[in-house]
This record gives structure tokens, C-alpha cells and sequence, in this order.
């Protein structure tokens, strides 16, 4: 008796999968339902989850914080902190599995694609009653009164509010040894000729001296042209929206053709631009500083600028102001602390939590520098000091949560900044251009990832001569152009430039007249 | 068969020529084989930032200043740090209960599917071979796992590790060789199925149990995808995961340490691979066992 | 495995009612029990949710409770038949598999014949025991070991070796030997037309000396009589091999090509272990495809259809080999 065996497995699996079918359960919503009501802001919960990436380690003590607050507040905080290198595929698979911690620390790229997705409650409503409260003189929304907020504006999308600013973005600025300066007599560059002036005397020097590095070319997250400023000038590598025509342009394809403007092309080939910027990392840059190799270097401004100089052996490093040309140093979109939809009481979670981590206070002071005498400590004389990490005694804590160099109140912090620190942020900040939360659809999230990829290619080919600008182009059309199309395709159709200046306008008529302003002006400036 | 090594005499150099560039051969390759493993033996001995072609288990310690010979400090720092040696433990027993559920899975499935005249035998063996060749696929799979509250668990891991068709069909055709008529002996004297498979087959096929085993517990031990989809929570990660992890943060996992991270990346490689080190050339004729036992089905 | 589903069809005369057999057996349904229960859940109903690929079902759908949209229809397969990305994976599937599969027949035949040579039986235990090893490694395992040894160093001058990992560090040294420039690092793992390269030598290292076992229990089972016979002809050791020893192989070698060839759709964790941005595009397989789209990207409705995609080519694969099989050996593989 020969059989086709085959086809009876076959037959047997498909007709099993009917049956489970038709038996099966095709209904999808046995989940408890969502309150997106706003609530009572007083109503405290029992217990906050929250997700988080950039805090202090588990093993340094994230447990003490958590207690303390339950301390301080007596709702019980709980966290979870996955591994950096996957950080978001968990919060995606978080919200997947309708699981979500109620707080989720949240970066700029996947901010605006979360509440995109209706994931984040939309939380201007807490935010604007919080405002009214705080007029009246209630109690526990200190934070309102002592916020910059320009910060929270910096994370609204289409005038919605889906996160709350857990520090300041921060931004490049670029540092220059001053004693290189000083030898060569020249002052800190004010346009693009004093600039590259600066470079090729950094040059002339010799003893394969880099006259500026930075950690990579383009940025891996937006604002993609966050690292050396000073080369991109109007040149801009992301897609835009064309003010004259209103129609969304690619900056690196035609016509815009952003290798065809990039200065950095011609300073590379010219030797003034670090040999390795593809693949620089910060360790190598920061390696050859210390080795004294480097004149000018792009990065981080703030914590990074006593980092830098403490990597030194010789020599003194500045931050310097932009150079004309460069638009101002860009400020990232600020980290977010969303709140999910599934959480429970979410105007207390808002006011315990939110604000209360913003309260210029005790709440601050935990969610800053973290736990008394485990984190920090007051001396006998008064003042404040940070403790040694708890596994790693050679240095000390920096931040329990929020970084305070990059606080968005006003409030006094008992640890005293560094005036090496406090000196690059008042620099950085007083040139600074806040960039706008990016635009996120279903087709820039299917194509954009793929994209980047091709641009960094493109850019680093070109900038180290390993192809041609038209050669590069040509290769970007090809690799890149599929993904491009789609994505401006998209952005370019009728109905999306509908929906966009329909957003526009109800955005310009709900807010006040303030913030519409702010926000246009930021957006001109990403553009 | 003649077997004198002679280069140059006449009727033995053909022979002998070759005995000897396959002799050389065989151990260029084990070379090649080991030296991946041993170097990076080397490295985890080593407390300092270069490598290169150092291929001896020490170095110049930057504390000392000294040549220091078998430098263990990243495993200390791994047997010390409770973010590494945690996930060891977790790989510990979600090795032991995948190949102990394995093992259960595959003996209970195998011993009814060799009852021919049971009704709807062949069904049963029909629906396990199909998921040899269909299955729903990555999203369906999770959106189940999800539907029963798995995800988070250890068990969304371990149940669809243990659940593995071609070691329930290579246990079965294992029981196939064991005497129909011990069977049917045992059936008079009146022993029950579950007599006859706890006193009868199980006994009787240690060698598969041991071979299957192993099998399971080599998957159970190098599991590492389903982690990455089903398991959020960092106390449930398991060995292989932190391992990946240390190679893919950008954070540099030893800044601030005294330890470098290469060192470390080296040193949790070889704290991987240790335990099956050790048992693997006690256990080797298990292994092969079991695949000369797929080929032969095959 | 047919012989045995075919054993499954014995007639028995004179059969007991399907009830009388149904209740004789009832301790054994119990015990099928649980291994029923698994392949239900975790195999079975998985399987429902290929309508999915039918279907609009992002992020959106899960959080604002709306479920899978099936408005969109073959939507996601017109998608997917035009999109770049899923022609580079599914291209990178078929070459890195195909040529994954040649190298690894070639080689472990060869590589199997020559153990089988070894005279003495120390030797031959301590070779095959150590070409095992890496097959007990996980891919995890082995990618992290040739990250390290094909490491380009991060070092700032690029003519310094001491940085690099051992396997540029090589290449330096014997390229310092010729050249008087200092040697600039390979970094083989982000470089496209090394990429491949390292993955098929990666395959290699793991699974070549463990793929031997099969051909050297297939050696063992040739009749010693048919050597004698040849040799009293006066054929050498080497038309010994080629004569006798490669025919006899023939069989075992189709049916472990055949077996692999089916499984090609599948590769997935070597590479998604060892892959990077950088090189998606000689890299990136159907099933790594699948997961970025699905779990990073959150597209589960068009990740679905890739992967039903996959499974059906796979299916159809498993046929043909089937039916190959059949040809050559006079029964299938299922």
C-alpha cells in the first residue's frame, strides 16, 4: 500500500488548522479596557512601573532609589532596565504584548513613532490643568513654576504632548585647544574662512596632528548633522519640506545632492578632517586627545567638556561659538518620559511622578543625584558631594536618572557644577536651535532604517574619495533611491500635504500665539 | 594491509607520501580548529589593550607593571558582578529543565506513537511531522505566547526547546528496536503501559536517553533568540544573551573598571563554553550515537 | 521514516471494534496527553495566525484595540513582490544557502575520506573528537570568537598591529614584509565583500568536522570484501577511493544534500548573530528580514507574510526534494 505520505501530512496539518480555526478564537479584545479619561489628579495609585535605559545601573543602587521614593511618596515604584543594545525592540514588544511599564523612558526617534502608533497617552490636558493649578497655588506642581518650558514644547507633535522632558537634549559644540590657538595667534574662528584659517594652522603644525575629529560623520539618530556643523551649513542630510515649493525634499538626492555641498569633502581630502571619522567611536577620538594629536574636536557639550579635558595630558581645551555660517549648534529633541495608555490613574501618575521627579525639591534631588548616603552625601561644613559608585569606586555617581548639567528647572542644586561644565553649556546654549520631534508615518518607519544605511555609505564614500561625488550619487540613486521614493511618495501626496496644513493651521489657532511661534521657528530651523 | 613507512622505497613511498602529508594535514586542522578558541583563551588571561599575535596565557599587567602569568581578574569580575554571574545560573537550570521536559515529551510521544493498533496513531504521527515542515511564523508564534501569558516567563523558552519532532521521531525509532516480545511478556504478567514503559523501555534505552539528552541540553544551552523575543526582564536573561549583550552595547561594560573590555568579552566566552568542555569527551559516543541513529532513519 | 508509517497500515484480521481498540489503549491517549497539549498551543495555533498576512496589524491595531484590519487584502504580498529590500534578502538567502551547501558537501566528504585514512586509532579519535568541538558552540559563541579574532583594532595610527585581532594581525605582519607603508586594518565583518566570506568560513569552522560523522558511519558499513577484491586486481589506494569508496558514498551524499537543500529558507541565527547595518546588503536573510520588520519595526501583518512566503517556498522545496528522493532512492524523506 504506497502512499503519497506527503500529501497526507499536509492534508491531515491544513485540515487540523480549519478545525482549530473554526473552533478557535478569532475575538481580539479580552484586555481590560483603556481609561483615557484624565482623572484625578489626587487619586494616587498603589504602585508605578516604569522603563528605563540611561539611569543609574541595578547594581549601583537603581533599588534604593526606588525605595526611597516609595518612601517619600508611598506609592511603590518598581523599574525595569533592559540591555542598552535592544532597549527599544523590548519597549515595542512591551506595548505588543499590551504589557507596557506605566512610565517609559523614550528617545527622540522612537518618541514620535510610539505615538504615532496610539501607544502614549496624549498628555497636554495634565499638562495645561497642571499650569491652572499651579496659578491657583496648589500644592505638589512646583515643577510648573520652575520649568523652561521650551523643553516641553520641544516634544510636542502637531501641538500634542505624548512625553515629558526627562533632561535637556543637549547638543555638539565644538572645542578647541587653546594653547594651539594661542601658538598659532589666532583668536576662536567666527566665520567659515577664519575656521578652516584655524584648521590648516593646526595642520602646519605637524607630527600628524588632526586639526578637528568627531565621533562619525553623521549622526546615527536625528538631528543627523548634530556632529561638525560647521560643514554642513545649508546643506541639509535628512528630507525637508521646501519652504518655496512646500513640497518634501530628500537632501541627499537630486536636486539637493547633499554631497555636492558638503564641505567636509573638500576639508578630508584636504587632510584637515580626522583621517578616521568614519569609524571613529568616542574612545578613539578621545584617545588620540589624550595623546595630544588633536586641535579641534566636536562633541557633547556640557559633562563631556571636563571628560575631555581630564583625558589630557597638556594643553587646555575651549568650547567656542558657532562660526557664522553654521546655523547655530543644534539641540536634540529631549529624552521623554512617555506615560502608556494601559496605565492606571493617569493625572496622579502625571503629578506623582512627572512632576513631582521635576519638584526643584526632595523629589529632584532623588531623581537627580539619588539616595542619601548612597548616592550622595553632606559634609560636616554644609556642602554636598556625590558618592563613589557602589561596584565601581573610582569614580563617582554622575546622575541617579536625570543628568544635572542638562536639568530643564530652575532649582538649587546642592552639588555644585563644575565650572568647566557650567562654562561649554552656557556657550552651547546661548547659539542653540531646538530641532523638532521628526515626522513619523507608516512608510518613513518601513523605509528610514534602510535608508540611513545607504546614507552613510554614500557620505563616508564620498568624504574619503573612495568614490567620486557623481559616482556616490549614482550609487545612492541606486541603493538608496527605492527607499527615498517611497518615503517622499508618501510625504508628497495630496492628502498627506492636506492633512499637514489642516495640522498646521488647528495647531496655530489651539495654542497660544507663543508657542505656535516657538515651534515654527524651531521647525524653520530643522529645516 | 601493508603498513611500513618508507618514503623512498619503491613499493611503500606512494603510500607512505601520503600517510604523511595527510598526518600533516590533520593537524594544520585541528589547528585551525583550536586556535580560534585557544587565542581567545589567551586574550581572557590578559589584563591589558593589546593583543596582537600574543599567543600564550599572560601579559604586561598596567597595576604591576609586571609579565603576569594567567591573569584571572575578568573572572573575577564575572563571578563576583551579579549582572554576569546571574544569567549562568539561569542557563544552569533552564538547561536542566528543557532536557529533563525534553526527555519526557519525547519518550511519552515516542512510546505511543510505536502502538500500531492504536486508533488514530497515525494521525498523531502525521500532526507532529507536519510541523516538521509548516509553522506559523515569528508574529503568530509571539501573539500565542502572548495569548497564554508566556511572555516574560521561562517557559515560552523551555516548552517550545523541549517540544523538538526529530528527537520524538529518533526516540521512536530507537523503541522500534527493542523486542516486540518483551512487550508482550510483560503484558501477561500483567503489568499496566505505564509499568511497561517506566520498567521496561526506559531501561532499555539509556544509551538514547543519553544521546537525546545531550541533544536537548546543547539547544537548551545555547538558546538565545527566543530570549531576545519572548523575555524582557534582565533577571531571566540567560548566559548566551549577556554575552551578546557585552558584544553589542555601545556603553562600554568595563568603563571605569580596571578591567578591559576585551578581556571581558574573552573571559565570558570561555565561561560559556566551560561546561560542555567538560563533558563533551566523556559524552562524544553519545552524540554520535544519536546522529548514526538519525542516518540510518535517513 | 515511510517504511515505518507504512508499518503503521498492518491489517489484522479478525480487528477488535474501533471502540474495544479505542479502550484497550485509553491509558496511552493519557499519556499522548501532554505531548497533544504542546503541539496544540505552541505549534498548532500559531498556525492560525498566517491570516495575518492578510491583513493591516501594526502597533496602532494592539494599542488602540482595533485588531487586524483585512480590508487590505493581497496588499501585503503586492508590497512584498515589489520592495527592494525583500528581492536582497531573499537573493542573500538563496546564495549564501546554495553556496553554504556545496562548500559543505565538498568539503566534508573530503575532509571524511581522509579521516578514514588515518592508520592509527588514537589519532584518528583525538581528530575527530577535536574537529567536533566547535559544533557545541553556539552560534552566539562562535560569533562573538570571530569577532575578537577579526577585531581591526581601534588604534589611532593604523600602522600599530598591537591593536588588532589576531587575524589582521597576521595579515600585517606578512604584509610588512613587502610593503613599507604601514598595513591598514580589515574590518572584515562590516566590509560587504568580506562579509560572506567570514559567514561561510564561520559555517565551516562549526559544522564541517561534525557533518563527517554521517559519511564516516556510511565508510564503516562498506564491505571490507569489495577492498580485497580490488586490490588482488592491483588498484591502488587511490582507485580504491575512487572506485569503490566515492560510489558507495554517492547515496548518503544526495540524500544529506537533498535533506539540506530543503532546509535553505531556513538559515537564520548565524546570521543575525553576526550581521550589521553596514552589510545588510550581502547579509540580510529572509528570516532576519522577518524580525526587523516584525518585532523592530512592528509590522506584524506584512511580517507575517513574508514569513508565510518563506514557509510556503519552503514547503514547496520539501516536495521537490521529496520527490528527488523518491527518484533516486526509492522512497521519500518524509
Amino acid at each position: 500500500m504506497k502512499k503519497n505520505v506527503l500529501k497526507r501530512v499536509s492534508a491531515l496539518g491544513l485540515s487540523m488548522v480549519m478545525v482549530a480555526g473554526l473552533a478557535g478564537c478569532n475575538g481580539s479584545g479580552d484586555s481590560a479596557e483603556i481609561d483615557l479619561e484624565y482623572g484625578d489628579p489626587d487619586d494616587k495609585p498603589d504602585e508605578i512601573s516604569m522603563m528605563v535605559d540611561t539611569t543609574i545601573t541595578e547594581e549601583n543602587g537603581l533599588q534604593a532609589v526606588c525605595d526611597e521614593y516609595e518612601k517619600q511618596t508611598g506609592i511603590k515604584l518598581t523599574f525595569e532596565k533592559p540591555d542598552h543594545a535592544k532597549y527599544y525592540e523590548k519597549v515595542t514588544l512591551s506595548f505588543a504584548s499590551e504589557e507596557p511599564a506605566d512610565i517609559i523612558e523614550m528617545g527622540s526617534t522612537y518618541y514620535p513613532e510610539l505615538a504615532n502608533s496610539g501607544a502614549l497617552w496624549d498628555m497636554t490636558e495634565a499638562w495645561e490643568k497642571s499650569k491652572e493649578q499651579a496659578a491657583q497655588g496648589a500644592q505638589g506642581v512646583n515643577c510648573v513654576n520652575i520649568i523652561d518650558e521650551d523643553y516641553i514644547d520641544a516634544l510636542r507633535i502637531n501641538g500634542e504632548l505624548y512625553g515629558f522632558p526627562m533632561a535637556a537634549g543637549n547638543g555638539t559644540i565644538t572645542y578647541v585647544r587653546q594653547d594651539w590657538l594661542d601658538a598659532a595667534g589666532l583668536q576662536a574662528p567666527k566665520n567659515y574662512d577664519e575656521f578652516i584659517n584655524m584648521l590648516r594652522a593646526f595642520k602646519s603644525r605637524g607630527g600628524g596632528a588632526i586639526p578637528i575629529t568627531a565621533a562619525g560623520l553623521l549622526n546615527t539618530e536625528t538631528p543627523y548633522d548634530i556632529y561638525l556643523r560647521e560643514f554642513y551649513q545649508d546643506a541639509v542630510p535628512d528630507i525637508y519640506k521646501d519652504k518655496t515649493t512646500g513640497k518634501y525634499v530628500d537632501g541627499f538626492g537630486e536636486p539637493a545632492c547633499l554631497v555636492c555641498n558638503y564641505l567636509g569633502i573638500d576639508a578630508y581630502q584636504e587632510g584637515l578632517i580626522d583621517a578616521e571619522i568614519v569609524t571613529n567611536k568616542t574612545s578613539t577620538c578621545r584617545d588620540k586627545l589624550g595623546s595630544g594629536l588633536v586641535g579641534a574636536f566636536n562633541y557633547w557639550a556640557g559633562m563631556w567638556s571636563l571628560k575631555l579635558q581630564r583625558s589630557m595630558n597638556e594643553g587646555q581645551l575651549v568650547a567656542i561659538p558657532p562660526i557664522e555660517e553654521a546655523n547655530g549648534y543644534t539641540e536634540r529633541v529631549p529624552t521623554a518620559l512617555a506615560m502608556s495608555v494601559y496605565a492606571p490613574k493617569k493625572a496622579a501618575i502625571f503629578k506623582y511622578f512627572l512632576l513631582y521627579s521635576h519638584d526643584g525639591g526632595e523629589g529632584q534631588m532623588l531623581f537627580t543625584h539619588g539616595v542619601k548616603d548612597i548616592h550622595y552625601k553632606y559634609n560636616p561644613d554644609g556642602s554636598c558631594e556625590a558618592l563613589p559608585y557602589i561596584v565601581d569606586p573610582d569614580n563617582k555617581v554622575e546622575k541617579s536618572m536625570f543628568a544635572p548639567e542638562l536639568t530643564i528647572t530652575e532649582w538649587n542644586d546642592p552639588i555644585p557644577l563644575d565650572p568647566m561644565v557650567k562654562e561649554s553649556l552656557e556657550i552651547y546654549r546661548q547659539h542653540r536651535t531646538f530641532a523638532t520631534v521628526p515626522v513619523v508615518n507608516d512608510t518613513i518607519s518601513q523605509n528610514l532604517a534602510d535608508l540611513n544605511v545607504v546614507r552613510n555609505v554614500v557620505v563616508a564614500n564620498a568624504v574619503t574619495g573612495k568614490q567620486t561625488v557623481d559616482e556616490a550619487m549614482q550609487y545612492y540613486e541606486e541603493k538608496g533611491g527605492y527607499y527615498a521614493n517611497a518615503i517622499l511618495d508618501d510625504l508628497n501626496s495630496e492628502a498627506n500635504l492636506a492633512a499637514e496644513a489642516e495640522a498646521e493651521a488647528k495647531a496655530k489657532s489651539s495654542s497660544s500665539e507663543d508657542t505656535a511661534d516657538d515651534a515654527a521657528g524651531a521647525a524653520d530651523e530643522a529645516e | 594491509m601493508k603498513k611500513k613507512f618508507n618514503l623512498f622505497h619503491p613499493q611503500y613511498a606512494a603510500r607512505s607520501w601520503f600517510v604523511l602529508f595527510n598526518t600533516i594535514f590533520f593537524i594544520l586542522l585541528m589547528a585551525v580548529m583550536i586556535i580560534p578558541i585557544y587565542k581567545i583563551f589567551c586574550d581572557s588571561m590578559v589584563n591589558q589593550t593589546v593583543y596582537g599575535l600574543n599567543l600564550l596565557p599572560r601579559g604586561l599587567d598596567p597595576e604591576t607593571n609586571e609579565i603576569a602569568w594567567f591573569n584571572v581578574i575578568a573572572y573575577k569580575r564575572i563571578i563576583t558582578d551579579p549582572a554576569l554571574y546571574h544569567p549562568f545560573w539561569v542557563s544552569v537550570y533552564t538547561t536542566l529543565l528543557t532536557t529533563f521536559l525534553g526527555l519526557l515529551i519525547s519518550t511519552l510521544g515516542a512510546y505511543v506513537l510505536i502502538q500500531r493498533d492504536m486508533p488514530g496513531v497515525k494521525l498523531f504521527g502525521y500532526l507532529l511531522l507536519f510541523t516538521m515542515i509548516f509553522n506559523g511564523g515569528l508574529i503568530p508564534t509571539f501573539l500565542v505566547m502572548k495569548r497564554v501569558g508566556l511572555l516574560d516567563s521561562i517557559w515560552a523558552v523551555i516548552v517550545p526547546t523541549s517540544m523538538n519532532v526529530y528527537n520524538l521521531v529518533l526516540m521512536r525509532s530507537f523503541f522500534e528496536g527493542i523486542p516486540a516480545s518483551l512487550f508482550e511478556a510483560a503484558e501477561i504478567d500483567g503489568c499496566t503501559p505505564m509499568g511497561i514503559f517506566i520498567k521496561i523501555v526506559l531501561p532499555l534505552s539509556k544509551a538514547a536517553l543519553a544521546s537525546i539528552g545531550l541533544f536537548f541540553a546543547v539547544a537548551a544551552w545555547s538558546e538565545y533568540f527566543h530570549y531576545v523575543i519572548y523575555i524582557k526582564s534582565s533577571d531571566k536573561y540567560n548566559f548566551q544573551y549577556k554575552l551578546r549583550d557585552l558584544f553589542q552595547d555601545k556603553q562600554d561594560a568595563s568603563e571605569g573598571t580596571k578591567i578591559n573590555v576585551n578581556t571581558l568579552k574573552s573571559a565570558a566566552v570561555i565561561v560559556s563554553v566551560v561546561p560542555f568542555m567538560f563533558i563533551y569527551p566523556f559524552c562524544q559516543k553519545y552524540f554520535m550515537t544519536g546522529v548514526t541513529m538519525g542516518a540510518v532513519k535517513e | 521514516m515511510a517504511n515505518n508509517n507504512d508499518n503503521f497500515d498492518h491489517v489484522i484480521v479478525n480487528k477488535p471494534s474501533i471502540g474495544q481498540r479505542m479502550f484497550k489503549y485509553r491509558w496511552f491517549y493519557l499519556m499522548f496527553l501532554p505531548v497533544a497539549v504542546v503541539l496544540l498551543i505552541f505549534f498548532y495555533w500559531p498556525m492560525l495566525g498566517v491570516r495575518y498576512a492578510w491583513s493591516t496589524y501594526k502597533l496602532k491595531q494592539i494599542t488602540l484595540r482595533l485588531g487586524p484590519d483585512y480590508s487590505t487584502g493581497w496588499g501585503n504580498f503586492q508590497r512584498l513582490f515589489t520592495s527592494d529590500p525583500f528581492h536582497s534578502a531573499f537573493r542573500n538567502t538563496i546564495v549564501l544557502s546554495f553556496f553554504n551547501l556545496v562548500f559543505a558537501t565538498v568539503l566534508t566528504v573530503v575532509i571524511a575520506l581522509l579521516i578514514n585514512e588515518i592508520g592509527n586509532a588514537w589519532g584518528k579519535k583525538i581528530v575527530q573528537t577535536v574537529l567536533y568541538l566547535p559544533h557545541f558552540l553556539s552560534w552566539v559563541v562562535a560569533a562573538s570568537i570571530f569577532m575578537l579574532i577579526l577585531s581591526a583594532g581601534t588604534d589611532a595610527t593604523g600602522a600599530d598591529t598591537s591593536n588588532m585581532g589576531f587575524v589582521n594581525a597576521i595579515v600585517a605582519k606578512i604584509y610588512n614584509l613587502f610593503h613599507n607603508d604601514p598595513y591598514v586594518p580589515i574590518d572584515f565583518l562590516t566590509e560587504g565583500k568580506w562579509w560572506r566570506v567570514v559567514w561561510y568560513i564561520m559555517n565551516r569552522w562549526k559544522e564541517t568536522g561534525w557533518g563527517t560523522i554521517i559519511y564516516l558511519a556510511a565508510l564503516s558499513s562498506i564491505s571490507p570484501d569489495l577492498y580485497e577484491a580490488a586490490e588482488i586486481d592491483g588498484a591502488n589506494r587511490f582507485k580504491q577511493t575512487w572506485y569503490i569508496t566515492v560510489p558507495s558514498l554517492m547515496d548518503t551524499i544526495l540524500v544529506v544534500f537533498i535533506l539540506n537543500l530543503a532546509k535553505i529558507m531556513n538559515i537564520f541565527e548565524s546570521v543575525f548573530v553576526l550581521y550589521n547595518s553596514l552589510v545588510y546588503d550581502v547579509s540580510d536573510v529572509i528570516q532576519t528580514y522577518v524580525y526587523r520588520v516584525g518585532i523592530v519595526g512592528n509590522d506584524y501583518g506584512y511580517s507575517t507574510a513574508i514569513g508565510l512566503f518563506k514557509s510556503v517556498v519552503s514547503l514547496v522545496l520539501v516536495s521537490a526534494s521529496d520527490v528527488i528522493s523518491k527518484k533516486v532512492r526509492g522512497y521519500g524523506i518524509v
